[in-house]
This record gives C-alpha cells, structure tokens and sequence, in this order.
C-alpha cells in the first residue's frame, strides 16, 4: 500500500488525495483557511504551507534511490508547499510547524500578513469564540505586530442582502463565500471586487445577496465579516450551548445544530452530514427558531364562553377522558401529523385505537415546485414518510372534509388544519375538537382543548426524511419539567454550567409548560384503565422497531452513530437493488 | 564576442517603413514561411518538424521567463478531440517593458504569421491575442490586421486550401498588470476575474476552458517566422550563444535617445547605453541600470562592466533579462524615491488573491513612503528585508516575488542611501 510520512510518522493510504484533508482527517493539526472540503481550492490564504519531498526516482534502475543505510534519497521542494493543493504520492515526505522550524516560521509570517489590515475588533465581533483567524492565532500566530501604519478601511455594516451583512475590512479574502454562490447554491451572486488590499466580496451593482442559501456564507467565512443579520450582536458563541438535531422545516431531514441560551434558541446551523446536506442548509430551515421560541402554547387551556383560558394539566387530562366516556370511540376522528415526530405519533394512534377509536391518519402537506432538488422539498413536513410507514392513511384533502364531516370528536396532533385550509370554523362547528400542538394558530383558537406539547427542541425524537431516512433530536430547550442538570443528554454551555440561578442571565421565562405527548398519555392513561406508560421517546422507539416492521433493528444508537438510519422501506430497497 | 551591431539589419522592426499593411508585409517577403510550412506539411513542415527547428533555434521566451518556447509547445499532451488554444500575452504592462507595442503598430502580421505557424504545430483551433487595454490604438491596428488575414486566407476555414481550421480573436484588457501573468490572463479571457490559478495544473493541462492551452509573448511568436525562413541554425547563432535571436530592447530613463531597439541577444550592456541610446543625458554619470523590467534585480553601474543582455551573463551579474526592458538612471537618482515608486506600483497591481502580496506589498509601500519622507527608522530597513523574504516563492503566482526582489536588490546595493536617508532607531524591531 502506498505510503506518505507526515513528521517521521509513517501512514498509508489506499486513494491518494491531497495532503491537508490526510493531516487533519488522522488527528494531526495544520492551520488553514480557504479550503473547506466541498468547495474547489484556490490555495490562497497560504497559511498551509508545508515542505515537501519526494523519493529520487532512478530511472536507469528504474527504482527509488537509497543512500548508503538503504533509505530512500528524498528530495525536497525548494519552495514551502500549499498542503491543500499538494497531492499525495508514494513515500512522500511531508514536514509540518511539528518538524519544520521554516513551516513555524512561515505560519507566523502569514499571520502576521493577515492581521495587518484585520481591525482586531474581536472584543465587539460575533465570530469572536468560534473565529478560526482568532483561534490559529493563539496557536501559530506571532507574539505581536510590527505594523504600524494606519490600516486600509473598507465599506463596514454593508447590508449584501436580507440576511447577511458584511463587515468587509474583518474579510481575509479566503473566497470561500465566492466559491460557494459559485459551486454550491449557483448563483453566482458575489464576487470579489476592487483589488488587493482593498478587495472584499461583493454583489454586482444594485443587485440583492438573496440566494436561497446565503447565510451558509456566514457558516463558512473562517471570521465575522459575514454575519447573520437576525443574530448579529444577540449572543456571544460561549454563552450557548450547541445541541445536535433535525430540521423541521421541510422533507429534507438537514442535519441541523441548535445553540441555545437560557432556554431560548437563537440560531440554527447546519451540521455535516455527507448523506443528507453536506455542510448546508437552506436560509429558510434557519428561521425555525422562532417557532421554537414565539407564540408557545405553554399550560392546557379549556375554552369558557367562547374564550381560551388557561387550565391545569389535571382539569385536561379529565376533560379528554370526559369526552372518551361521552362519545361512541367509532365517532372519534384521529388525525396525526408530518409535523410532529414518529414516536408521538404512534403512542398518539396506540392510546387512541386501544380506546377502540379508528386508526389514526394524516394529511400530507406537499406544494408542488417548493423544492429545489437540492435541500428544499416539495414536502413540507419533516416527516411525512414516518407516517406512511406507521402504516397511516394519507387523506387527500377531499377525503379528509369527508372524514371530518362523519366524525363527532376530533383529536389533532400539531396539524394546523385550519391554517393550511384542510377545515375551517363551520367545519368544526359542533364538533368536540381536542388539539395538541406547540404553537398558537388558528387551529388552536377554535379548539375546546388544547393540549401544550414539546417541540422538537425540547425531546429526543425521530423523524423519516423524504429519502426514509431516519435520524433524531436531542432535547435543546427545559420545559417546566426537565432540567439541563439531571437529563444528561442535554448539552450544556458555560453558563448552564458555571451559572447559578441568582445570575441576571439566567430565568425561568423561557421555559413553557409543555410535556411529550407520549408522556401526557401516559399519564392519562390509567384514567381510562389503559396501561400505556412511556417516559422517554428512547423507549417509544423500543417499541416501535419491535412492532412496526419497517422500522426493524432501530434504535437511537444506531441513528447517533450512523448518521440516521436508511429504513427498509419499498423505494429504498428499489434504489439499493 | 563583440556583436558587429552597426551592421545589424533589423528583422522584427520593418526596415522600409510600416508594414501593418498586409500587402506591404507581403511585398517584403511576408507569409512566405507560413505558405511553406503548409505546402509541405506532408513532408518537411510536420507539426513535429516545426516545433523542434523553434526548440533548436533556442528562442527563449521574451516575456520574461525566458523559458524554450519550442520545448513549451511540447509539452502540449496528444490532441482528444476537445479544443485546444494558442494564448498570445500583448499585456505588457511592467514598468520600463514598451517593446511589444512596436510589433503592433509596425509589424503586426510578423507576430500574426507566427501565431498561426504556432498554432498549427500545438493543434490549436484559436489563437487569442490579449493586448493590454491602454493600447487602445493599437488594438485597432491589431483587429485590421486581423480581419486583412482571414481576408488573404491565412486564418478561418480551410487556410490555404490545407483543410486547416485557425481563428483569432484580439481581446482587450481591462487595465490590470496581473492579467499578464499567464493563468490569470486565461481567467480573463474566460470573462472572470484575473485571479492567478494554483498550478499545477499546467495551461497544457488544463488553460482556457479547462483545454491545453499554450501561453506565448506576442514578440516571442514575432521569432517564429524568422526561424523558419533563416533556418534554425543560422537563427541560432545570432546573439548570445545559450538565449540567441534579435531582442527588442525598450530603453528608457536617463538616456539621451530613450527608444525600443532591436539587435541580437548579447549586447553589452554599455554599447546599448552610449552606443545606441546616446549615452545618459545631460553628460551625467550612470548611476544604476534595471535590466528587465522593474521586477528585475538593479545593478549598480560598477556591477555592468563587460555584462551583456542575454541569460546567462545577467545571472552571473545578479540580475535577469526579463523583458529587455531596461531603465537606465543617472547619477542625480534618488534610490529611496525611485524605489517608493516601483513598490507602489506593486501594491497598486496586487490582485490581493493570496495574503503575503496581498497585505505585504502594501505594508512596503507604507515603509518606503515613511522613510522617502524622511521619518524612516534604521530599523525600517531591516523590516523590509524581512518582508521581502516573508512574501518571496510563497504565493500563487510571481507577482509577490516581483514586488519583493526590487526592495531585496535595491536596498542591499544602494543600502548606504537608504541609511543616509533613516534615523538611528531606539529601539529594534521585534
Ligand atoms: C505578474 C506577472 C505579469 C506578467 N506580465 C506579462 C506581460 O505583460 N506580458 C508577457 O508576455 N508576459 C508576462 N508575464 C509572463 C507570463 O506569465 C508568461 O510567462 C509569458 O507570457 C510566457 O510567454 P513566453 O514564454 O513567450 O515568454 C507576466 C508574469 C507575471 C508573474
Ligand atoms: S467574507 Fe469571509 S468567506 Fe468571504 S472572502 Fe471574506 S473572509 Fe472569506
Ligand atoms: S502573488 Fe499577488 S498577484 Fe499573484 S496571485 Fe497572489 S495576490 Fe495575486
Ligand atoms: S488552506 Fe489556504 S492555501 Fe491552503
């Protein structure tokens, strides 16, 4: 096999690359800018530089030659090599700042170079915490500067588009963001304009960044001269903790991190996931934080006299039984949800049919040309699939009205049916209509009851992306009745950690009064002399891949180390085949 | 061996007049090598016959690297099927290079007729030819010569009845200095950002539109006509022995007859001076000589003695041929303010792709500035040295070096000035 030695370490290789992905990919450090591993490389911020030699081949023997000890006679290149462009090849010699005083060197001389025009505003800078420039610095930088001119200033605060505001004299040129709206979204929207040390990206002329994938630029600028206009100055990167998950927001199943402070999420960004999204999500999954914080519904409410107002959990778990013992279950129309995650809804179908009600169904929510054949879907729930493989009837619209008109008690699980005009008022007049859901909407207001679930930054729960892919959350958020402290899944981040309750940063306001619904069901089930128990969505899953053929052999290990999970469902077996 | 050059008679500048007329080049004996060459491209004028009589001719290139330029138009891999391009370099924009331009206002169809012959060897199915964009005037010369040879038959379909297909397009630069460097005049063309790419890959690898492409000065391919119609040999003898050929030196500064001049390869470099260009003007002594181009190492007048302008004698001396362009500075010279200007130059050009010339060749700029004005430090000197080497052979293309060895060479031959010109530093540089 062949085989490069990287610092007097020896390493083979089957498929040769190039010598930056190695070095990193084997636990070694080189610092770097410009590459990233989706986007072409342009070797430009020159902060890999590496020396390089090679074996002398003989052509006359038509083998390596050896010096006297019968190693092989390597030749070095006169010149200091950009790790990220340099291909490996067999018994190449690679020195790193490990080795190589002149590799030490020459990361300190580009350092330098790249903090002549930097404004050093760290102190005031959203990248600060999470900078690369900030982090390579302390690390390979030098001790100080000689420069002691006035430095270029360029355009600050410029607005490229709704979404992302540039700061251009905090840019090191990387390109990166130019590649991306050239190689990944295709856009081509920005470009580097002016020309040395006055460069900095821009759009054409009068033109918007408004690419449907424009805050990734934000993601991968390795500083803040890109930032998120909606999280610009809102929180510092250590005071929030980082929790893996889904994104809800479509079919795709992005894989998605959730940073949170004091139980508010405030940005989402995309995590890798080479089989899902890459290092990308679309600006639209971002704005799903707001839908974790905003408009909560938090406690039950019970309308009086028209009017919603709040009721205990108690005084709800007696009112649905009520309405169970009132009515013929045959009457009960039960209608799941995409939204809403594979585990809620089968214990939500499970309590319901044992009660003798119909199995539960659901209505698809699909809008023709919303997706983009990259990582925006036609469909627009985050799980549509797991509902077709819990084996739930999805309702056309029209079957839908049919079902509705037929039934005299509704139970709705986070379907805003009356958003998406699936029902409206009149529909639902007269009609007994329980709804859990995690936000305000219109479907909320016309319920009798309305039951305040967690969302999907509040439990670990699985959805199936378009692809049958399954993969989960972990809880983000504390409702009133989880705590950071004792559910160690939950991440934490220095506040959380080092905080107390009696610190102005930390109050209780954030957390809503919501519980999974496969533990509000449990709790009502003894009521209705049901033994359903469930505590976590751990165990609901058990339960599921026990039960539910297509889901066999899953379970939240196999999703957390392999990625998600491809389920056996007829399209995947057709596309493996 | 001193070169007989007041005898010379000039092969690239027309001897009896212009001849950016296409009758008027014909009359004097233009297309001939062209028409031989594809009347007997069966037998003698193979692609293969032509490439190695330029290798063995010893034309080096004349923008700048000096590198074969037949053993360049060998390195083209073995034809696929794809499009493959000839790239003509006319940017010339180095401070003290002018020397293309006489080719385009006199001689054009010189430098088209051996465009084509270069495109037939290299299989190339266009022949760009970048001009610098300033050379408005020119570029209106070049586009007529263009369309009178498509007219005569020499470009487009089926080139005088061979079943060969060449087309040239002239394109104009936009006014940056780095879209001469090879692979960024290829982005250019390509209508992108003259952005120099990584290489490897090679332009014969992969140059416009990710197809071979062959890269060569406009003066360069001037040579090839000539070659074919001297033969190799004879073309091989003129000048210096290891870089032969005629040269069009671009003289200017302080001399009495500043001008572009063309003869052989190994001119002593004092004949050019006061033989040719009248000696520095006013009666003053020389003071320094930039031999090629404003990137090219300065020699101080005692460093000039017996050097002649061809490779191997300008490396002996400590400096390059580059373009032949050379700056000759007298006496009165302020080094400190004539060094200021070119780093200027230099920070102005950077097309700031990648860091150490991007930020270092305006952070020279700024010292030099600081010390012309009289507050330099001592330590300012050592500060650029160190710059210099932070920049040199770590960047994507020789712009960095470029700007960095006229600071090296200038200060380290002329160091006495610049203290002269600096404080004693309190304290050191860290
Ligand atoms: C910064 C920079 C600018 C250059 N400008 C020119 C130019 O204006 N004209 C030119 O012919 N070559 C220029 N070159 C050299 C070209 O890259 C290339 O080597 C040359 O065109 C090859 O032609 P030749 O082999 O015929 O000399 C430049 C190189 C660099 C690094
Ligand atoms: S804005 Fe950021 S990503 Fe874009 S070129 Fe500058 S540093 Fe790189
Ligand atoms: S060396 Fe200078 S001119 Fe060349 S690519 Fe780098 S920044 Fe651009
Ligand atoms: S990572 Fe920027 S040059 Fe290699």
């Amino acid at each position: 096999m062949p085989e490069i030695i990287i610092d007097d370490k020896k390493f083979t290789y089957d498929t040769p690359g190039k010598v930056l992905p190695f070095i990193l990919d084997h636990g070694m450090d080189l610092p770097f800018f410009c590459y990233h591993p989706s986007l072409s490389i342009p070797a430009n911020c020159r902060q890999c530089l590496v020396e390089i030699g090679t074996p002398v081949f003989d052509r006359a023997t038509n083998s390596f030659k050896t010096d006297e000890n019968g190693e092989k006679v390597i030749q070095f290149f006169p010149k200091l090599m950009t790790a990220c462009s340099q291909d490996m090849s067999d018994g190449m010699v690679v020195k790193t700042h490990v080795s190589s005083e002149k590799v030490r060197r020459a990361q300190k001389d580009t350092l330098e170079f790249i903090l002549v025009n930097h404004p050093l505003d760290c102190p005031i800078c959203d990248q600060a915490g999470e900078c690369p420039l900030q982090i390579q610095t302390y690390k390979y930088g030098p001790e100080g500067s000689r420069f002691e001119y006035k430095k270029v200033h360029k355009p600050k605060r410029i607005q490229l588009g709704p979404r992302v505001v540039l700061d251009a004299e905090r840019c090191i040129n990387c390109t990166r963001c130019v590649r991306f709206t050239h190689e990944i979204s295709k856009t081509y929207q920005l470009s580097i304009v002016s020309r040395g040390d006055k460069n900095y990206p821009s759009t054409a002329n009068g033109k918007e960044f408004d690419d449907a994938y424009s805050l990734n630029t934000v993601d991968i600028c390795p500083v803040g001269a890109l930032t998120q206009a909606d999280f610009r100055f809102k929180a510092r990167v250590w005071e929030m903790n980082q929790t893996p998950s889904i994104d809800i927001t479509n079919g795709k199943g992005t894989n998605v991190d959730l940073w949170v402070r004091d139980n508010l999420v405030l940005r989402l960004t995309p995590r890798h996931n080479p089989h899902v999204n890459d290092y990308w999500m679309p600006d639209s999954s971002r704005e799903a934080y707001r839908l974790f914080n905003e408009n909560r519904i938090s406690r039950p409410e019970i309308k009086l006299d028209k009017e919603l107002v709040k009721t205990s959990w108690n005084n709800a778990k007696e009112t649905i039984a009520e309405i169970i013992e009132a009515h013929d279950t045959k009457e009960v129309l039960v209608l799941g949800s995409g939204y809403a995650s594979v585990e809620e809804n089968f214990v939500f179908n499970q309590f319901f049919t044992a009660l003798g009600c119909g199995k539960a169904s659901f209505v698809p929510h699909v809008v023709e040309g919303a997706g983009d054949g990259f990582l925006l879907t036609d469909d627009q729930a985050p799980n549509t699939k797991g509902c077709e493989l819990l084996g739930f009837r999805a309702h056309t619209n029209r079957t839908f009205k049919n079902a509705l008109a037929k039934a005299t008690v509704v139970v709705v699980l986070a379907e805003d049916i009356v958003g998406r005009e699936l029902a409206n008022a009149e529909d639902l007049a007269g009609k007994t209509f329980v709804y859990f859901g995690t936000n305000n909407n219109t479907t909320s207001k016309d319920a009798q009851l309305v039951v305040p679930i967690t969302c999907a930054a509040e439990h670990a729960a699985s959805y199936v992306n378009v692809d049958g892919r399954i993969q989960r959350t972990f809880a983000a958020k504390e409702t009133v009745y989880t705590s950071r402290a004792t559910n160690l899944e939950m991440s934490t981040g220095r506040l959380d950690r080092f905080g107390t309750k009696f610190d102005n940063w930390r109050t209780d306001k954030n957390k809503v009064d919501c519980l999974p619904v496969w533990e509000f069901l449990s709790e009502l089930a003894p009521r209705l002399n049901q033994t359903l128990s469930y505590e976590t969505g751990k165990e609901v899953l058990t339960a599921v891949s026990s039960s539910v053929d297509a889901f066999a052999g899953v379970d939240y290990d196999k999703m957390d180390t392999e990625m998600g999970v491809v389920l056996s469902t007829p399209e995947t077996e057709e596309k493996t085949a | 061996m001193a070169i007989d050059f007041q005898n010379y008679k000039t092969l690239i500048i027309p001897q009896g007049g212009n001849l950016r007329d296409i009758k008027a080049y014909e009359k004097q004996g233009g297309y001939k090598a062209l028409k031989t060459v594809f009347d007997a491209r069966e037998s003698a004028w193979t692609r293969e016959n032509v490439i190695n009589e330029v290798k063995t001719a010893g034309l080096r290139g004349r923008g700048g690297a000096g590198f074969n330029t037949g053993l360049k138009w060998s390195f083209m891999p073995k034809p696929d099927g794809g499009k493959r391009y000839l790239a003509a370099n006319g940017d010339e924009s180095e401070p003290g290079t002018f020397k293309d331009r006489v080719i385009f206002e006199f001689n054009p169809h010189l430098f088209i007729e051996g465009a084509i012959i270069g495109a037939y060897s290299i299989q190339a199915d266009a022949v760009y030819v970048y001009i610098r964009g300033e050379y408005r005037s020119w570029i209106r010369f070049m586009e007529q010569a263009v369309a009178d040879a498509y007219k005569a038959g020499y470009l487009g379909k089926n080139i005088l009845g061979s079943g060969i297909n060449i087309d040239m397009y002239v394109h104009s630069g936009a006014g940056a200095y780095i879209c001469g460097e090879e692979s960024s005049l290829m982005e250019s063309l390509e209508g992108k950002r003259g952005y120099p790419r990584v290489k490897p890959p090679f332009p014969a690898q992969r140059g416009l539109w990710g197809r071979p492409t062959t890269i060569n000065n406009i003066e360069s391919l001037a040579n090839v006509p000539l070659i074919l119609n001297m033969g190799a040999a004879k073309y091989a003898e003129m000048g210096a022995k290891t870089h032969p050929g005629p040269v069009l030196y671009g003289i200017s500064g302080h001399v009495n007859r500043p001008g572009v001049y063309e003869f052989p390869t190994g001119m002593l470099i004092t004949d050019l001076i006061y033989n040719v260009a009248g000696g520095i003007r006013n009666g003053k002594k020389l003071k320094a000589l930039v031999p090629g181009g404003s990137s090219t190492p300065i020699l101080r007048a005692d460093q000039i003695e017996g050097v002649s302008m061809d490779a191997d004698s300008l490396r002996t001396a400590g400096s390059m041929m580059g373009t032949a362009g050379m700056s000759i500075l007298d006496e009165d010279t302020d080094m400190v303010d004539f060094l200021y200007r070119i780093s200027h130059f230099y920070h102005h050009e950077s097309c700031g792709q990648c860091t150490p010339c991007r930020e270092g060749t305006g952070w020279l700029e700024k010292i030099l500035k600081k010390i012309k004005n009289g507050d330099g430090e001592m330590r300012d000197l050592d500060l650029l040295l160190d710059l210099t080497t932070q920049m040199e052979g770590r960047t994507v293309c020789a712009l960095a070096d470029a700007a960095a060895w006229p600071v090296r060479h200038t200060i380290t031959r002329f160091r006495d000035e610049f203290e002269a010109r600096c404080r004693k530093s309190v304290f050191a540089i860290a």
